[in-house]
């Protein structure tokens, strides 16, 4: 789904660690290559380090240090990081509204559907 | 849907005890919340008490008919809670109507409840019956009437009271024939008309004000002015009425004709003497709160006019030859509060009735003292359950917001369960170890779980009026198709085949997250309440509006549970094994409501319910109707 070269890689930007360990874990088990951080200024750290940039963003909202909202923000700003796809995790039922202030790529509900989980990354994860 | 075991557990936290204590201690007052159209929601001990109605007789009917049929007709409950909506609280006092009928006057405070964003969720009402404190406010203005007329009716005196600037405020029988004036000629104007121009010329009457005003007192002999210009010779005592806290009232003013006095008889002297000691005793009773002062005022009074020493108040008539009056309240004809006594044998019959008169003064003094008594603790009473309401209030609040916490904090945990369960399912696949059934069931178990904390979310949310609905165009024909899909399979364990009436498209705009959860609860409801047979899910539409039907042939529902399935945390049935059904109906409910729509059910035992749910297609400023109901 992008026309870069990003090697099945996925972010997940997750301040509870079990959270983020278990998704980083079960995306290890189906062949994504993930790497984490605890929160939007880990991430943003991350991100401009990580080569290649990552097919799809996995995106708590509610987090310490720099939440997802403020995350965005930045990662919009940067030419060289706003053309990464952003899946927003929330755990609230308004999910899509909070998607839509974000304008994120997708949103998934905590608690998380694996298979639905799955089937988002796969999404940006196809080469062409 | 519902998970047995778990709901109950979850619903004897929300229904916080302490807030149900709280509210039940108080027996006096009626105090329930009403929703935003005026259902009554909760009850009280003091409700059940001053209304007559139990909690199950009541809950989710109109509070509109608490009120008498006139103000029914006149729509006074609706105007109420526009009043209490727009000005955020009223307070009425009137007639209500008990379950028996029988009439009350009552206060009413209702206050709306609003969220921080300021959304209406409701209103509690405080109900006080107040005949009792009527009844002593009603004693409280016939004491107070006895006295005035007292000042009245006597004619022998002006008696009149002036405003500090010296403006006549009260007028009496005694002043318009002394005075030619009648009371609403003079009333509001300066007393200094009652004195020759040369005098007044001088100031006069402003400085016996300001001596009255300094001293307490001013007294004097003097030539004072009639109606008609003629002049006569005057007795005239100023006094300077203060309050409690010092500030001055104005003053009494009681002006004797002395001319008449010159020609008159000591006889006649005396008993004007008297009826001036007696007015002016009354005039200071009325403005005084102080009962000491003005029983020692009246025995000063009683000796100098009387000339007599041995004058005294005492609680109990005492032996030997004294002469005893009794001072009664006229209503009472129990025990005297006390008796006034002279060391005498005899007295004649003129100062006999002086001393009746004093003691009358007293008597309806210190009635009018003791019905302010009853008054002011009535007052405090009032404000102290008003503290109690406020704190109920605020229990509530902290329970809505401790839910809120609670369920916040149990999602993170669960989500990482869910996940790590969810990858075990996932690694087992297609295994045939029965290890992979354990793993599914509990993966089952963390979806219902996950689901309650979702539904516990969603009343927290509601009641703190935040359960904001996000709409986008979808087709509600595949929605339901989808759903009754996914229902499938519970209906075919339960025999009861889901029999579907759905067109091919229904598009629309609404809120695809909540309305999935509305068809999940009604049709999780009939499956589960459905006893084994068919059930009918229809949908259809017009331009405007659409409609979801769904019905099942199962138990029904009975009439003193069908008013109920709709509020906070009820379940119809008392059959253990069915499960909640509560918590979603409620939520059910107020997502409809939140599209500005409605649902209903109409049921009848042993032969099953129909739901309905009815929705605008596209969004509309109507306001949400109230669930209807029909049994």
């Amino acid at each position: 789904m992008t026309d870069r070269e990003c090697g099945r890689t996925v972010l997940v930007v997750e301040d509870d660690k079990d959270i983020r360990d278990t998704i980083a874990e079960i995306l290890q088990d189906g062949d994504y290559h993930p790497f984490v951080a605890a929160n939007g200024e880990a991430a943003l750290a991350a991100l401009r380090m990580a080569d290649p940039k990552p097919c799809v963003i996995l995106l708590d909202v509610m987090m310490p240090v720099m939440d997802g909202k403020t995350f965005r923000i930045e990662q919009r700003s940067d030419p060289a990081l706003n053309d990464i796809p952003v899946v927003v995790l929330s755990a609230h039922a308004d999910a899509t509204s909070a998607a839509a202030e974000m304008k994120a790529e997708g949103f998934l509900r905590k608690p998380v559907d694996l298979d639905k989980l799955l089937d988002t990354i796969e999404k940006w994860c196809v080469a062409d | 849907m519902n998970t047995p075991g778990v709901l109950p557990s979850i619903q004897s936290l929300v229904e916080s005890n302490e807030l149900r204590v709280l509210t039940d201690s108080v027996k006096d007052y009626a105090i329930f919340v009403l929703d935003h159209t005026g259902r009554v929601m909760t009850w009280n001990r003091g409700a059940q008490n001053i209304k007559g109605y139990s909690p199950a007789e009541i809950i989710g009917e109109h509070f509109s008919r608490f009120y008498t049929p006139e103000d029914r007709k006149a729509g006074r409950p609706a105007q109420l809670l526009a009043g209490a909506a727009r000005e955020g609280r009223v307070e009425d006092e009137g007639f209500r109507v008990r379950k028996d009928g029988t009439r009350f006057w009552a206060d009413v405070i209702i206050s709306a409840l609003r969220t921080e964003q300021g959304e209406l969720r409701g209103f509690v009402k405080v109900t006080r019956d107040l005949t009792t404190r009527r009844m002593a406010e009603e004693q409280l203005r016939e004491s107070e009437e006895r006295l005035r007329l007292m000042i009245d009716s006597v004619k022998e005196y002006a008696i009149f009271m002036l405003t500090p600037e010296g403006r006549v405020s009260t007028w009496n029988l005694g002043a318009e024939r002394l005075k030619g004036y009648t009371q609403a000629e003079i009333v509001g104007q300066h007393f200094s008309r009652f004195y020759p121009p040369e005098e007044n010329a001088l100031g006069k009457a402003q400085r016996e004000l300001e001596i009255a005003a300094r001293e307490g007192r001013f007294e004097e002999e003097g030539i004072r002015v009639r109606k008609d210009g003629t002049r006569f010779w005057a007795n005239v005592v100023l006094s300077a009425v203060r309050d409690h806290q010092g500030r001055l009232l104005g003053f009494a003013k009681v002006t004797r004709d002395m001319t008449d006095r010159r020609r008159g008889e000591e006889e006649t002297a005396q008993r004007a003497r008297q009826q001036a000691a007696v007015a002016e005793l009354g005039l200071y009773a009325l403005q005084t709160g102080d009962l000491n002062a003005l029983l020692e005022r009246a025995i000063l009074s009683a000796r100098k006019v009387l000339g007599l020493e041995e004058i005294a108040i005492v609680n109990t008539p005492s032996d030997g030859d004294h002469i005893q009056v009794p001072i009664h309240a006229s209503d009472r004809k129990a025990d005297a509060y006390g008796y006034l006594t002279v060391a005498r044998r005899s007295l004649t019959g003129g100062d006999t009735s002086f001393l009746q008169a004093v003691a009358n003064v007293l008597a309806a003094a210190i009635s009018r003292s003791e019905m302010e008594q009853q008054l002011r603790s009535a007052e405090r009473a009032n404000s102290e359950e008003r503290a109690r309401t406020e704190q109920a209030q605020q229990a509530l609040r902290q329970r809505d917001e401790f839910i809120s916490v609670a369920a916040h904090e149990l999602r993170t945990p669960l989500t990482a369960l869910h996940l790590k369960l969810q990858g075990l399912e996932r690694k087992m696949r297609g295994s045939d170890r029965k290890e992979a059934a354990q793993v599914t069931a509990a993966v089952r178990q963390t979806d219902r779980l996950a689901r309650l904390i979702d539904r516990l979310l969603d009343v927290s949310r509601i009641s703190q009026g935040r359960l904001e609905m996000t709409r986008e165009e979808f087709d509600l024909a595949a929605m339901v198709r989808q759903v009754a899909e996914d229902f499938r399979e519970p209906a075919e364990q339960a025999q009861a085949p889901l029999e579907l009436e759905v067109p091919e498209a229904l598009e629309g705009c609404w809120d695809r997250l909540r309305l999935e959860q509305v068809l999940v609860n009604v049709l999780s409801n009939a499956v589960k309440y459905g006893g084994g047979q068919p059930i009918q899910v229809k949908l259809s539409g017009d331009e405007e509006r659409v409609r979801f039907e769904v019905a099942d042939r199962g138990i029904g529902i009975s009439p003193e549970d069908i008013g109920r399935i709709f509020g906070r945390f009820e379940r119809a049935t008392s059959l253990r094994h069915y499960g909640g059904m509560g918590l979603g109906l409620y939520i059910s409910r107020h997502i409809v409501e939140g599209h500005g729509g409605t649902i209903s059910v109409s049921s009848e035992q042993g032969k099953g319910s129909t739901f309905v749910v009815e929705l605008p297609r596209f969004e509309t400023v109507v306001r949400p109707r109230a669930a209807q109901v029909r049994a």
